[in-house]
């Protein structure tokens, strides 16, 4: 099965600096998959080169297949895109949104897009520019999911909601995709907006890709080892060493992996999510994932 | 596409019918007044032209008085090209909504080219309608009117200036990404372009005629109020030394003057050979910003 995003080697450069570098990513169909980083780490590049948006300077990433750059056309009608800080012409009235929605795509839904809108009471004469910040990402979604787009991409769709336009949103976006079965990639930078809805996780930071993979795998393989003091170069028996914090009697490891027979005075713990991507941010040279192979599309 | 362009740029048509329908409108009233007091001249105003006494006529008069179409005719392309050209792309860009319209399902190819052709046919038109009723203002003022004064706000010249301004506005739009500096930018450029043309390029279109006289009175308009009189004439003594451009005391005995000129019946040749460069010119930036928009994704 083709996935919805494979990059590999992926790397923007703009100017002198690489916004993202050396990116291997692989998207599975189905996913709810969160992009986390902190500012600055490449989400926004990502998201723009998957979308046909810019051209990689590097390496190559593909979409169902296709080049999201030289076969964009192909994808279009398959993608939906909600930009950062979910841009819309605010000189347009609710209705003139969804009428540009229609005009400018052939695979459209109108009765869905609408009814998405008035469930939320949404006013469609009211002005984009006097909506709430929460009914103008709305707005946003159903712009986005009026194609029904087999690939949704979202850059931060609730940074500058409040909690409760949060909740709504992440909610109503979880019931679109459950209904529609679509793949979604998700950014953002505060990890509690993804540990609800997410299934899947690509933590990136400093344009590199940290870790990527089922979020219940990635629970399953990380675990904190608190035990009596130990020096950094302390055998695991495969298991790998993120983060390692000493205090005078005691240490913490943070670790990939299981470490067979644990010694006398060791315990394991659970790692929390997002105790799990601080610990990857904060120990930046600590990832490392096996590239996947890009496969050839059915062009 | 087209419905899209229409909703987002049909208040900035509405500014461009206003003025121009104004400047038409004042132009074609005062070519009006002329042709009817035309031939039995009640009274003459100006450089001899006829105009009725009634209020009809003085309102006529005060319009070429002030002359606000002719500045109009100069000032509207550079204003379309500035207020309509710059913003085309670079408000997208301003407020982030280029992402918003290129990731729905046409090419940002068809995006550009829809918003080009009908922000710039319809203005083109209008420019082109608004150019020729001035060429009809300066028709019913006889066959010894000078157009070459008012070379800049006739047809053909007016429309092509109107594309150029507006190719140079969505260039500098593109490139700089802002509206105001875009603005800036187009206005400089397209004003130094015209003057550049008009003061260093015109004249040499075709090589003027030489005009050598001894009868010292006739030089400039005297000899012939429709052709472009370039330069000063100059001077020469009888041993043909140049005694300069204007004779004042002590300047020594003029024998004969030489004068060159652009004679009248070559006026429309220049203004078709200026629409042509203006035009190419403009097709060229065009092109360069559709290349800009659809290659240098940033």
């Amino acid at each position: 099965m083709i996935a919805p995003i494979e990059a590999t080697g992926l790397g923007k450069r703009f100017g002198r600096t690489w916004a993202l570098r050396d990116c291997s990513i692989r998207v599975p169909a189905g996913k709810i998959a969160g992009l986390v980083g902190p500012n600055g780490a490449g989400k926004t590049t990502f998201l723009h080169l998957a979308a046909g948006l810019l051209r990689p300077s590097s390496g190559e990433i593909r979409v169902f297949g296709r080049s999201p750059q030289s076969q964009l056309l192909l994808l279009l009608d398959r993608l939906g895109f909600v930009a950062q800080d979910t841009p819309l012409y605010g000189g347009f009235s609710v209705a003139d949104m969804l009428r540009f929605g229609q005009k400018l795509n052939r695979r459209w839904d109108p009765a869905a897009a609408e009814a998405r809108l008035r469930s939320l009471d949404i006013p469609f004469d009211k002005r984009i520019s006097h909506l709430s910040g929460g009914q103008r990402s709305q707005v946003a979604l159903a712009l986005a999911l009026g194609k029904h787009p087999e690939l949704l991409l979202l850059d931060e769709p609730v940074a500058r909601l409040d909690p409760l336009a949060r909740r709504e949103f992440m909610q109503r976006l979880t019931e679109a995709v459950a209904e529609e079965g679509s793949t979604v990639l998700l950014s953002s930078h505060v990890m509690a907006d993804l540990e609800r809805v997410c299934d899947y996780l690509i933590i990136i930071a400093a344009g590199q890709v940290q870790v990527a993979g089922d979020i219940e795998a990635l629970l399953a393989s990380h675990h904190l080892l608190v035990g009596p003091r130990v020096s950094d170069d302390v055998r695991l028996g495969g298991a790998e060493l993120i983060k390692a914090q000493h205090t005078e009697r005691q240490s913490s490891l943070w670790i990939r992996g299981r470490v067979p027979g644990l010694g006398p005075g060791w315990r394991e713990e659970p790692l929390p999510l997002e105790e799990l991507v601080i610990t990857y941010l904060s120990a930046p040279q600590a990832g490392t994932l096996p590239r996947p192979e890009l496969e050839e599309a059915a062009s | 596409m087209m419905w899209v362009t229409w909703r987002q740029h049909r208040l900035e048509g509405l500014w461009a019918l206003v003025l121009a329908g104004l400047v038409g409108a004042f132009t074609a009233y005062a070519a009006y007044e002329l042709s009817v007091a035309a031939p039995n001249c009640p009274r003459t105003v100006g450089s001899g032209l006829c105009l009725s006494g009634d209020i009809f006529g003085q309102i006529a008069q005060s319009i070429m008085r002030f002359n606000l179409f002719q500045y109009g005719l100069v000032v509207l392309p550079a204003l379309a090209g500035a207020f309509i050209g710059a913003p085309l792309v670079a408000r997208e860009i301003e407020n982030g909504t280029q992402h918003l319209a290129w990731t729905q399902g046409i090419t940002r190819r068809r995006w550009l080219l829809t918003k080009l052709g009908l922000v710039v046919v319809p203005l083109l038109a209008v420019a082109a309608l608004i150019g020729y009723v001035e060429v009809v203002f300066l028709n019913v003022q006889g066959p010894q009117v000078n157009r070459w004064d008012v070379f800049d706000q006739q047809s053909p010249v007016v429309p092509a200036a109107t594309v150029l301004a507006l190719a140079l506005g969505v260039a500098f739009g593109a490139v700089i990404g802002r509206s105001v500096p875009a603005m800036a930018a187009t206005l400089v450029s397209f004003v130094v372009v015209r003057v550049g043309i008009g003061e260093l390029v015109r004249s040499h279109y075709i090589a003027p005629v030489m005009k050598t006289t001894h009868d010292l009175s006739a030089v400039g308009s005297q000899v012939d109020p429709t052709a472009w009189w370039l330069g000063f004439p100059d001077y020469y003594d009888s041993s043909g030394h140049l005694l300069g451009n204007l004779l004042g005391p002590g300047a020594g005995q003029p024998s004969y003057v030489i004068q060159y000129f652009q004679p009248g019946d070559r006026f429309w040749a220049f203004q078709t050979i200026e629409s042509a460069i203006l035009a190419g010119l403009a097709l060229m930036i065009l092109g360069f910003a559709v290349y800009w928009v659809t290659r240098r994704l940033t």
